[in-house]
């Protein structure tokens, strides 16, 4: 399968299959355009006619240049039969019963009550409750137990407003970090926060001990302000982001994301990575919402045009700020072509509800963040482990061949078939696709290779 | 003349040969949280690649 697609002035063709992108001149992307259609005498021929009033394109050249193509085939670059249908499931029977990762919700409840949450203003659809030490103490035992001979564990606080629980959490690390030198693991831990409740001791504990922190910030103060309110409606923007600067400066090298959310009321989202850029913010992640449709938040098929067009810029602000040595990451543009995943992570999906759980306050388990709250959806408990095989086996078997729709999509590879929670709330099936997102999905990826190619050419 | 530029890629059909270890992160865990793509993640086995 091939991908070919015009951006930032080059021509990228994409060889599906093998992983090879190369760059290549209009001779080269019509003949790769015509080469699976016609005979190599009929592409020759037509390409003459296209460029008969180009001198420096000779019959020859062309004819070079389809030679190329062929080499490039021969030495599977181009035109790779896929041939890994065979190998889905594969990565999952070979970990089957492993988990590595748990998101600990140890606060349902919010100091924020932002009307586009998800969570439905942290609750779930249920009753305010933070996670008992116990509770989460239990929930790592479970993790060690089940993780096999895997050694990073990762585990998420998460909310709600995991902050509303801060002295739970600090007690869950340092219990985490008391144990995982005799059990031979190595914890990975990631806040997520909406900033509010951030001090000093939150600063200096997290900037320690978290391998990761996502700060949610929406950009413009008059965006973040929209939905990102307090129960008596005022903005948090001014309490937050002089939080988040101090946090950021402090955190040195370490990982950290400023992570917004895009909406209807903000499909011109470039404005807002902007404004992170000049609030010293430089690793960046910008999502589209995840509401039900008909709220007043979700973004129309009008807005996809603009929201597409922002990718594109994006981009193009990425290269011009690396000109001015002011580089800046954008989370869905970061690709690593000689180093990224193999096949086997490629086809076989996120890992929810296998490799991926999310714990309630209470300790129930859910193969993801995404469906805590739908009783259907419930795995088991953190005592017990789990007991609902069927959904169990629905998500294990969820990869990019299971998908009928994702067949012929050039992007399966780099998406591995979706989330299964967009999916699910689009279609009613964990194995549906939720075709809006993947309009965006394969938007994000052409940008994010064709910035990885303009750096790699150095151009 | 040259009409093609091949960048240096992972070649996915020769991980198929040595990959699969399972180390990798989660796919959402570490930012998105509200959508799917591997695309960003680092695979975690050196010797693999």
């Amino acid at each position: 399968m091939i991908h070919q697609y015009k951006l930032g002035g080059y021509n990228i063709v994409l060889d599906i299959c093998s992983g090879a992108v190369h760059v290549v001149d209009d001779v080269a992307y019509d003949i790769i355009a015509d080469f699976e259609n016609k005979d190599k005498a009929e592409i020759i021929s037509s390409l003459c006619e296209k460029y008969k009033d180009e001198d420096d394109i000779t019959k020859e050249d062309i004819a070079e240049c389809y030679k190329q193509v062929v080499s490039l085939k021969e030495s599977g670059k181009l035109f790779t039969p896929d041939s890994f249908r065979p190998m889905a499931g594969e990565l999952k029977r070979k970990t089957s019963g492993v988990i590595k990762a748990l998101c600990l919700h140890v606060a349902h409840s919010c100091n924020l009550n932002c009307a586009y949450c998800f969570a439905a203003q942290g609750k779930y659809q249920g009753e305010r409750a933070l996670m008992s030490f116990e509770t989460g103490k239990r929930a790592l035992d479970f993790l060690i137990e089940n993780s096999g001979s895997r050694r990073n564990l990762e585990v998420d606080f998460f909310g709600g407003e995991p902050l509303m629980n801060w002295d739970v959490v600090k007690k869950l690390v340092e219990y985490a970090r008391s144990i995982e030198k005799e059990k031979g693991k190595n914890f990975r831990f990631t806040l997520t926060t909406n900033g509010v409740n951030i001090d000093d001791d939150v600063i200096e504990f997290s900037n320690r001990e978290m391998s990761n922190v996502v700060l949610s910030l929406d950009g413009r103060k008059e965006v973040h302000d929209r939905y990102r309110v307090d129960y008596s409606g005022k903005g948090s923007w001014d309490l937050i982001v002089p939080k988040f600067q101090k946090f950021v400066k402090e955190r040195g090298n370490k990982n950290y994301y400023m992570r917004g959310t895009f909406t209807h009321a903000n499909p011109d989202f470039l404005e807002d990575i902007k404004q992170m850029l000049s609030l010293g913010f430089t690793e960046l992640s910008m999502e589209p919402v995840v509401c039900a449709s008909g709220a007043p938040s979700v973004l129309t098929e009008e807005d996809k045009e603009v929201v597409l067009s922002q990718y594109e810029k994006l981009a193009e602000l990425m290269l011009e700020k690396d000109k001015e040595g002011k580089s800046f990451t954008f989370y869905h543009y970061m690709i690593d072509l000689k180093g990224g995943p193999c096949i086997y992570k490629r086809i076989s999906g996120c890992g929810s509800g296998t490799e991926y759980m999310a714990v309630t306050p209470w300790g129930d388990l859910y193969p993801c963040h995404q469906f805590v709250g739908d009783e259907k959806f419930r795995l088991g408990d953190i005592w017990h482990g789990v007991s609902n095989i069927g959904i169990q086996d629905e998500f294990a078997a969820c990869n990019v061949y299971a998908r009928e729709d994702c067949h012929d999509c050039w992007a399966k590879l780099y998406c591995s078939g979706g989330c299964a929670a967009n999916a699910y709330h689009s279609t009613g099936s964990v194995t549906g696709v939720y075709k809006y997102g993947c309009d965006l999905f394969r938007k994000r990826m052409e940008c994010a290779i064709m910035v990885a190619v303009a750096r790699e050419l150095g151009e | 003349m040259k009409h093609i530029k091949t960048i240096e890629t992972r070649n996915l059909c020769k991980s198929a040969k040595n990959g699969g270890c399972g180390e990798c992160q989660t796919s959402c865990q570490s930012a998105c949280k509200t959508s799917c793509g591997i695309a960003n993640q680092e695979c975690e086995n050196k010797e693999s690649k």
